[in-house]
């Protein structure tokens, strides 16, 4: 576990009221639905980039760019609950912008680089090194504050301004213009990536006691994207399963149709309660009052959420029937944003391993 | 979870107040004696009644104190720091709270302290032979006569009932309307000779059920819960109540022991079969402590989130993740033993519980209505989704072809 006392964000922790934070979700979901529909995510999808500046800067206009970074540099001193509420919303409408990136990069830059991100004038891509390479097909490292080697699957490569390279000795920054991104043909459209070459000088920033911080940062907002998605399909599902007539009588009224949607129901909630515990856990731990939970609170949400959010992606398809397997309807997009989230920094069989090692660690600790 | 219950003046003085009590009249638990339905703590729980501590949620006029639910938790915490049975009885009472809120007030007066006491024994007498899913077409009838009412019928699946005083009974009080409309709720007295209880062998070789036979038993004019023909409404709100505790009943050993190993117990099961190292094995252990976990998180948030006033939907959802985890939680014990799971018998513990576990998964799955019916409830209830066409539903139950 990091040395968390050294983290930035731990001296200036905000706590918002529960009014306070169901105002900032108000205020996030009021941004997305005015420019996140599901015509502004095909268009970005069919873009180059994949990004939407445009909701990047109406997200960085309301100070969700700025959630994490230290209110020194312009942000809100927020911290995992607050981000783990805004990306339920993302990932209700499939956010087609970096914001997973964002927040574990906020976690790792200070000064300068803390304050454009904060105004949303600066993305950061994040690249795992040794360890923590989530892909395991990764060849970057640092020697000599010198980068080299080939990172693979580093989402939002193609619109990074800046590489923040994070491992177990050291952070360091690298320029765009100091790498080559090799954009990849991604199978989820939302969620672009590149393989990242890199050949340069890196400035180091920090000791790498941040690096295991920034992973969990990832990890509850990845959790949070999946728990909104996956209660984005199971409402449409059943919203569908209200309305779609056969038989004289609304498919939802057959059994068959109704017991998949009860089933996702407890999916997509224990999803939303995974995620939450995991941001609470995680929250306390910054401020040094979590301990072995953490660990096994995070694992935890990395898998229950993923495979919530895919069944609830697969099985909402299936309740749908043909409408749901044609191009022009939403649900194969979350599909697609639910089957990469499963691998996005490391699968549901690693975090179930995962998951036991931090149980076989608390039985360790409870029998001394 | 944390909770996030701030102290005010107000409750670190009745903290203090309940705490004070506890000290002055609680010596720790007596002496468990073997005793016909009433339970043995009766004496103890009379005390906690008459103090105010059983029910703090309720008015005085009723052994309360018209506590909002911070200060009742409050209560609720101190008694269980001290270790002392009878608090938080206005949610976990299921008799007192059905009795409180329907019964006659004549009748209601006698029976709510002795329930609060636990001083009579009670089971609940709905699902017929011909009525299990289909709850509303029992055919135990209840005959109007002088100064109350003459029942006829046959009960399964009655806990309790051989040394129970009363049973939480629905019979038909009307044939010639549908069959949802002529069912009326009572407290039938089961200390009478009309009243024949016969124990029911369960398929774990257990008999914690019986079947119960009435002829001709007899229930007093005031022994009606809520309007006549209207049983099946009271019905609904006793029902809700069972299910939303059913999921912390669930069993796992045969002695029915959670203790302290809690989520542990299948890690350290896994480590003691030397299969620990097994990754099929890792997923699986992982995979069912991780159900177990997630219900409990979603229990904590349905009630954090009732606390706040908001209506949560997650408290349906507990017994059915529950039958999950124990159908899946009896596959995985059994595949860790291997031939093992073969025996049965007390020089065969694991395997006894491993067996037991695998067949009493059922209790959860079907009593108390089933996965299917469950299912039917959240698709309707929590997420709107329209009724099944029910052919009988507006018939005259006369007219009902029955299986």
């Amino acid at each position: 576990m990091s040395d968390v006392a050294e983290l930035p964000m731990a001296a200036e922790r905000v706590t918002l009221s529960r009014e306070e934070r169901d105002a900032l979700c108000d205020t996030v979901r009021r941004v997305f639905a005015d420019h996140a529909t599901e015509g502004d995510v095909r268009r970005v999808m069919d873009s180059d980039t994949g990004h939407d500046a445009v909701l990047w800067r109406a997200l960085a206009d309301v100070g969700v760019t700025g959630l994490l970074v230290d209110p020194a540099h312009g942000g809100s001193g927020l911290g995992p609950i607050e981000l783990e509420l805004v990306m339920e919303e993302a990932g209700a409408v499939i956010a087609p912008v970096p914001l997973i990136s964002s927040a574990m990069a906020a976690v790792l830059l200070d000064g300068a680089y803390a304050e454009r991100l904060a105004a949303g004038d600066l993305i950061a891509a994040v690249i795992f090194l040794d360890d923590y390479d989530w892909t395991g097909r990764g060849s970057a490292r640092v020697v000599d504050d010198m980068a080299s080697g080939v990172a693979r699957f580093v989402p939002d490569a193609v619109v990074a301004d800046v590489f923040v390279l994070t491992g177990s000795n050291g952070v360091w920054v690298v320029p765009r213009d100091a790498v080559t991104v090799t954009p990849l043909p991604t199978f989820d459209r939302t969620r672009r990536m590149g393989d990242v070459t890199l050949a340069g000088a890196a400035t180091r920033i920090g000791t790498g006691a941040e690096t295991q911080h920034a992973f969990d940062i990832g990890i509850v907002a990845l959790a949070g994207e999946q728990a909104g998605g996956a209660r984005r399909m199971l409402n449409m599902s059943t919203d569908y399963a209200r309305e779609r007539h056969q038989f004289g009588r609304a498919i939802g009224s057959f059994q068959a149709v109704k017991h998949m949607a009860a089933d996702l129901l407890l999916e997509a909630e224990s999803a939303t309660s995974a995620a939450r515990d995991a941001a609470r856990q995680l929250a306390e731990d910054s401020v040094g009052k979590g301990g072995a939970g953490k660990d096994a609170a995070l694992a935890l949400a990395a898998f229950a959420c993923a495979d919530a959010n895919l069944r609830c992606a697969k099985d909402g398809i299936q309740m749908h029937g043909g409408i749901a397997f044609t191009w022009d309807h939403p649900a194969h997009l979350y599909l697609r944003r639910a089957r990469s989230g499963v691998q996005l920094l490391g699968d549901s069989s690693h975090w179930r391993e995962r998951y036991i090692q931090a149980l076989e660690a608390a039985q360790r600790e409870a029998a001394v | 979870m944390s909770d996030t219950t701030e102290a005010t003046p107000d409750t670190a003085a009745l903290q203090a107040e309940v705490e004070a009590w506890l000290a002055a009249h609680w010596h720790g638990a007596p002496a468990r004696e073997e005793s016909f339905g009433r339970d043995p703590r009766a004496a103890w729980l009379a005390e906690v009644r008459d103090a105010g501590w059983a029910v703090p949620r309720w008015d005085a006029e009723w052994y309360g104190r018209g506590l909002d639910d911070a200060g009742a938790r409050v209560v609720e915490r101190a008694f269980a720091a001290a270790g002392a049975p009878g608090a938080g009885q206005d949610r976990s009472n299921l008799w007192a709270n059905t009795a409180l809120a329907h019964a006659t007030d004549a009748f209601r007066r006698v029976i709510v302290p002795q329930l609060l006491a636990g001083e009579v024994g009670m089971c609940l007498l709905y699902s017929e032979p011909g009525a299990g899913s289909d709850l509303a077409a029992i055919r135990t009838r209840a005959d109007r006569v002088e100064g109350g009412w003459r029942v006829t019928g046959q009960k399964v699946w009655t806990s309790g009932a051989h040394i129970a005083d009363y049973g939480m009974l629905i019979a038909r009080t009307d044939w010639d309307v549908p069959k949802h409309r002529g069912i009326s709720f009572f407290f039938l007295p089961m200390q009478q000779p009309g009243v024949d209880v016969r124990p029911l062998r369960q398929i774990t070789d257990e008999s914690h059920f019986n079947e119960v036979f009435i002829t001709d038993a007899f229930i007093p004019e005031d022994n009606l819960l809520g309007p006549l023909n209207g049983g099946w409404g009271v019905l609904q709100t006793a029902l809700a109540y069972e299910r939303s505790v059913m999921g912390d009943m669930a069993r796992g050993a045969r002695s029915g022991a959670k203790g302290a190993r809690g989520d542990y117990a299948l890690l350290e099961l896994a480590q003691e079969a030397g299969q620990i190292d097994d990754p099929v094995v890792r997923q699986d252990v992982a995979q069912v402590i991780a159900w177990r976990v997630l219900n409990k998180l979603n229990t904590q948030r349905a009630k954090a989130e009732l606390q706040q006033g908001t209506s949560s939907s997650i408290m349906s959802l507990g017994k059915l993740a529950m039958s999950r985890i124990l159908h899946e939680e009896g596959r995985v014990r059994t595949s860790l033993l291997g031939p093992e799971s073969l025996l049965e018998g007390p020089d065969h513990p694991r395997a006894e519980d491993a067996n037991f576990l695998s067949l009493n998964a059922y209790f959860t799955s079907i009593g108390g209505g089933t996965d299917q019916i469950q299912r039917n409830i959240i698709g309707e209830r929590v997420l709107g989704l329209p009724k099944e066409p029910e052919v009988d539903r507006t018939v005259p139950f006369r007219d009902v072809r029955s299986g």
